[in-house]
């Protein structure tokens, strides 16, 4: 293992060099960029005219539930990671064992299909034509 | 490798593949315009290539602007944070059998955290802009990060499988017989959209969208920050068509030319096909992206796991009889 | 030709006065031959409920200044309100008029019979400063909320030389800008709800993908669209009121620009009006030139629309070789007219000049040349899967609907309609040609675009008809108000050329009456309302045209769905700002 700390220092002087770039990219910008002070230039952009409201506001609650659902499945891929790593050494046995997390794993994500979790945005009528919009009319093309 | 040539190659590699990026954008427009029936950006030096050198000097003199109303230090810092994680994925890539900045065993690993890291610059740039569109925008990349990361990492885990190593010099000498892309063509198929979805680009480009939300999440970037955003992305681009070579097409392997030509070539046209891919492709409303993610993408990742434990266990328990 | 198929009329007339009584209504004769009837404000909306069954759609709703008109009918009073009533399903018309005093109390508001008079009120108000009682917010519509008087009464100016000169100083901009802020209150709009508060976001002016300047602000809940006001006027260039100032030929150049996508097909709308209005019959060949270069600009305005549609669901490409297409096609127009978008080439009469040779060449190259492309773009873009879940479904609106918010053209036959004024009611010699009208069913923006895809097919058919059966003879009228008159006997003698010399440069004097001319333009029913006072100038002319009544539709189709969607109903409207605003 000591090749691989010796190996180390080259990747730190790449660190370094890409925050030096970074650095040198923001420092010129700041130097060469010219400033302006006009009527508008301090306003939020909203298509040209003033806003209204503050985009600050309480979001929708689908936002957080996704959010929670991708922790809890992205842990869950940990476990699959250690297993595929270890793959032919755990043979039949570990596969038995991951297949069952995965099963586990699949009728969760089949729970939370089931129950809409996971139906994004509009509920009441996405996609589906109005049922008044229906025309008796056959099709000419 | 001396250690004094892997710093001269980490340097070189920063100049690369920024430089490659500047060039893409040029190339991107280029190839697009042949492709539309149009020019492009042709008018400036041998085919236009000076276009690059004027946007930079346009970018480098605009106006360095920080919003008043926004979250001053998230603001300037998300456009740096993408830059500098997909430079640091550069490390891991092993251009060539001892071409690399970085071999850890645990390289790919290294690289979906940078990619991942690389998501959040977009997040925060959306939401520290305190504009409405950019705020939708940041929404939006959040929804598709947390739908797309989940898959991403378990699509690889078929190409882990096979090698029983997590690094990515392994990885490459482990597809000398045959390149991954095809016993794993479902983990590369999903690989594939994950990595599109990660690197913002049309069809998946909708925490941008500029026809919904005019620039989403970099509407109040401009000058330097902005163009940092889009080196980000342009990386990305790379970094990805980088990855997909090691991963699924055998990286540097491949007869008469020499290794790092062969990697290059074989990255080379995965980033025109994602160059391509952009101008074909219609985009689809966020939840559809999240469906398919979810309801699609996460549970074919699996199947892909299973399909290919059973077959590899098979296959190996057959050669050992 | 119109007005020989028009059947039922009488009928409805007879009906009516059945109903009301002779004493209530009044006739007045017009150009157009429309049964236009006068009636008195307190029985105008039970004139108007009664005609709705047979007439479901209100076409157009417009006022008139009458006070400085000598020709006034004898019903007038100091301004008129013009009710423009439709019947598709057996093609037919009606004109209902009512008399208002200036500074009287207005007439009562049609916004509970037809949903569509909402925003023709809010405009006749703006423009004429006519309270319309009962309106459910009766505000400026076309010009800022910051503007003094009302525009298209006869003292309003005409012209920048009779205002004091414009500047706009820091204040005055801030001013007018915080007029533009959005006031979710005005419009009955709560700021939250107990569980979420609403974000109100300007889609536009200044935005990508509403397709010129056109605001829409959204009552929005995450993404969710729970509310929309379309906010229109940017483009106002003052249209009608020009036409009050320029000659009857010299106001052609300006019908260009109002659908400007058109062409000459505003020309062709604008042309028929004043030639009904001035009796004059059109020579065969002027009339299939016409057809031919209307049908070129049609195909021309669809391409711009197929593109500009896969573009906004996200698509990059087809845009490109459309555009290309387009391109092909006005190098033929310009070879045809010597102009490209806004030839104004149509005449008073006639057209400009006859075609130039060769021009079957370019015509049968393009002509032979499109389909193909027509079924790589239908395999590249309608046939995508992505695009067809993006649209498919997506703001969709019943027959029922469409009448009601008075949409016309490819976007009421998107929904099942099977209607088209080429074909149940011809105008100028479209009789003779053979073309199917394609029809949707879903009323959807698919659907919309799908209708508009076909319909290139079917303009092409029609452009090769024109081709192989281009009559011969002249391209201008012989009859005396033909603007310019043919020159040949201009050197021969001296009346001729003093005709002539009075036509180009002061224009002819149209004779005293009302006449109207609705034609099928790409985006649905344009329609021009000419009112001549015997004058070398126009005393009213109304421009009907498709877009305004479908962007007031908006909301209704738009709500529920999200911001990625009202992208692509926008995208599939087809509308041009300049065509809502005029």
């Amino acid at each position: 293992m000591t090749d691989a700390v010796t190996s180390l220092w080259p990747f730190l002087v790449y660190v370094v060099a890409v925050l030096l770039l970074v650095a040198t990219m923001l420092g010129l910008s700041f130097v060469l960029g010219q400033r302006r002070a006009n009527r508008a230039t301090n306003m939020p952009f909203e298509s040209g005219v003033l806003s209204v409201g503050s985009p600050q506001i309480h979001i929708a609650v689908e936002f957080y539930l996704v959010a929670i659902f991708f922790v809890i499945f992205d842990l869950e891929t940990v476990f699959i990671f250690a297993w595929a790593v270890a793959f032919f050494e755990l043979g039949w046995e570990g596969f038995i064992a991951v297949l069952v997390f995965i099963a586990i794993l699949a009728v969760a994500l089949v729970y939370e299909l089931s129950t809409g979790a996971l139906d994004w945005g509009v509920k009441t009528r996405a996609g589906a034509p109005r049922p008044e919009s229906r025309q008796p009319q056959e099709e000419q093309h | 490798m001396s250690e004094l040539g892997t710093v001269t190659f980490g340097l070189l590699l920063i100049a690369a593949a920024v430089g490659g990026a500047a060039v893409l954008t040029w190339f991107e427009r280029r190839l697009l315009g042949i492709w539309q029936d149009r020019y492009g950006p042709d008018r400036l030096g041998p085919l236009g290539i000076g276009q690059v050198v004027a946007d930079m000097l346009k970018l480098l003199t605009k106006d360095d602007w920080v919003p008043p109303f926004s979250d001053r230090f998230v603001f300037v810092f998300a456009p740096t944070a993408i830059v500098v994680a997909m430079l640091l994925g550069f490390a891991v890539v092993p251009f060539a059998p001892q071409l690399y900045v970085l071999d850890i065993n645990i390289g790919l690993l290294f690289f979906l955290g940078m990619t991942s890291l690389a998501v959040y610059s977009v997040l925060l740039g959306g939401l520290a802009s305190n504009n409405k569109y950019a705020l939708l925008g940041g929404l939006r990349s959040a929804a598709q990060m947390v739908s797309y990361e989940v898959f991403m990492g378990l699509s690889l885990m078929g190409v882990v499988m096979l090698t029983g190593s997590f690094s990515l010099r392994a990885i490459v000498e482990a597809q000398r017989d045959l390149w991954y892309c095809v016993p794993q063509v479902l983990g590369l198929f999903t690989f594939l959209i994950a990595g599109i979805a990660e690197s913002h680009r049309l069809p998946f480009d909708l925490p941008e969208a500029e026809h919904e939300l005019t620039a989403g999440f970099h509407t109040e970037y401009g000058g330097m920050k902005f163009a940092m955003f889009m080196l980000g992305e342009y990386l990305g681009l790379i970094l990805i068509s980088c990855m997909i070579t090691t991963l699924f097409f055998g990286g540097w392997l491949g007869p008469w030319l020499p290794p790092l030509l062969w990697f290059c070539l074989k990255t080379f046209a995965l980033i025109c096909f994602f160059v391509l891919l952009r101008g074909a492709i219609p985009r689809p409303r966020y939840d559809q992206l999240m469906t398919l993610g979810w309801k699609y993408m996460l549970p074919l990742t699996l199947l892909n796991l299973v399909l290919t434990g059973a077959l590899a266990l098979l296959l190996e328990g057959q050669r050992h009889v | 030709m119109l007005h020989a198929q028009v059947t039922g009329t009488s009928e409805a007339v007879d009906d009516l006065f059945a109903r009301f009584g002779a004493a209530a209504l009044a006739r007045q004769a017009t150009a157009d031959d429309t049964p236009t009837l006068w009636v008195a404000p307190e029985q105008l909306l039970e004139v108007l409920a009664h005609l709705k069954p047979r007439f479901p759609m209100l076409l157009d709703l417009f006022g008139i200044d009458e006070r400085h008109r000598q020709h006034k009918p004898t019903a007038a009073g100091d301004f008129t309100v013009v009710y423009h009533l439709l019947n598709l399903a057996h093609p037919d018309e009606i004109r209902v008029k009512v008399a208002v005093a200036d500074g009287g109390s207005g007439v009562p508001s049609a916004a509970g019979i037809w949903p569509n008079a909402n925003w023709y009120e809010r405009e006749t108000w703006d423009m004429f400063g006519i309270e319309f009682s009962g309106h459910p917010n009766l505000r400026r519509i076309l010009l800022p909320p910051t503007w003094e008087g009302h525009p298209l009464r006869k003292e309003h100016p005409a012209r920048a030389t009779e205002m004091p000169p414009f500047s706009l100083d820091d204040d005055k901009q801030a001013m007018e800008q915080e007029a533009l802020r959005f006031v979710p209150e005005q419009w009955g709009m709560a700021r939250a709800t107990d569980d979420a508060q609403f974000m109100f976001l300007n889609l536009g002016p200044n935005h990508p993908s509403v397709h010129g300047v056109f605001r829409i602000a959204l009552q929005l809940d995450g993404e969710v669209i729970v509310d929309a006001v379309p906010d229109i006027g940017y483009h106002h260039r003052g249209a009608e009121k020009m036409a009050e100032r320029q000659s009857w030929h010299s106001f052609i150049p300006y019908t260009d620009r109002i659908d400007y996508l058109a062409g000459v097909m505003n020309n062709h709308a604008y042309v028929l009006a004043v030639e009904k209005l001035a009796g004059i019959e059109v020579p065969e060949r002027a009339r299939v030139i016409r057809i031919m270069l209307a049908e070129l600009f049609r195909i021309c305005s669809h391409l711009v629309f197929y593109g500009t549609f896969a573009q906004d669901v996200g698509q990059m490409s087809p845009v490109f070789y459309m555009f290309a297409d387009r391109e092909r096609l006005f190098g033929i127009i310009e070879a045809i007219t010597g102009g490209r978008m806004h030839p104004a080439w149509f005449r008073i009469g006639g057209v400009a000049q006859d075609l130039p040779r060769g021009w079957q060449r370019l015509v049968r190259e393009f002509i032979d040349f499109l389909p193909a492309r027509l079924d790589h773009y239908q395999a590249m873009a309608m046939d995508n899967s992505i695009l067809k879940q993006r649209t498919v479904g997506i703001g969709s609106y019943s027959v029922a609907e469409a009448l009601e918010w008075g949409i016309t053209g490819p976007a009421l036959r998107a929904a099942g309609m099977d209607f088209d004024l080429r074909r149940d009611r011809p105008y100028g010699g479209y009789e003779q040609f053979e073309f199917e009208v394609p029809v949707g069913h879903r009323g959807d923006a698919y659907d919309r675009a799908a209708v508009r895809v076909e319909e290139i097919r079917q303009s092409l058919r029609i452009v090769r008809q024109c081709l192989d059966n281009m009559p011969e003879g002249p391209y201008k009228s012989e009859h005396h108000l033909t603007t310019p008159p043919p020159k040949e006997r201009t050197l021969q003698d001296i009346e001729t050329l003093i005709h002539h010399f009075l036509h180009v440069s002061w224009g002819p004097v149209i004779p005293a009456g009302e006449a109207s001319f609705p034609i099928e333009a790409t985006k649905g029913i344009n329609n021009y309302h000419l009112v001549s006072d015997g004058g070398t100038t126009s005393y009213r002319t109304r421009i009907r045209t498709p877009s305004f009544p479908a962007l007031q539709q908006i909301p209704l189709i738009s709500r529920g769905l999200m911001i990625a969607d009202l992208i692509a109903i926008i995208a599939s409207i087809d509308f041009v700002m300049a065509d809502v605003d005029r």
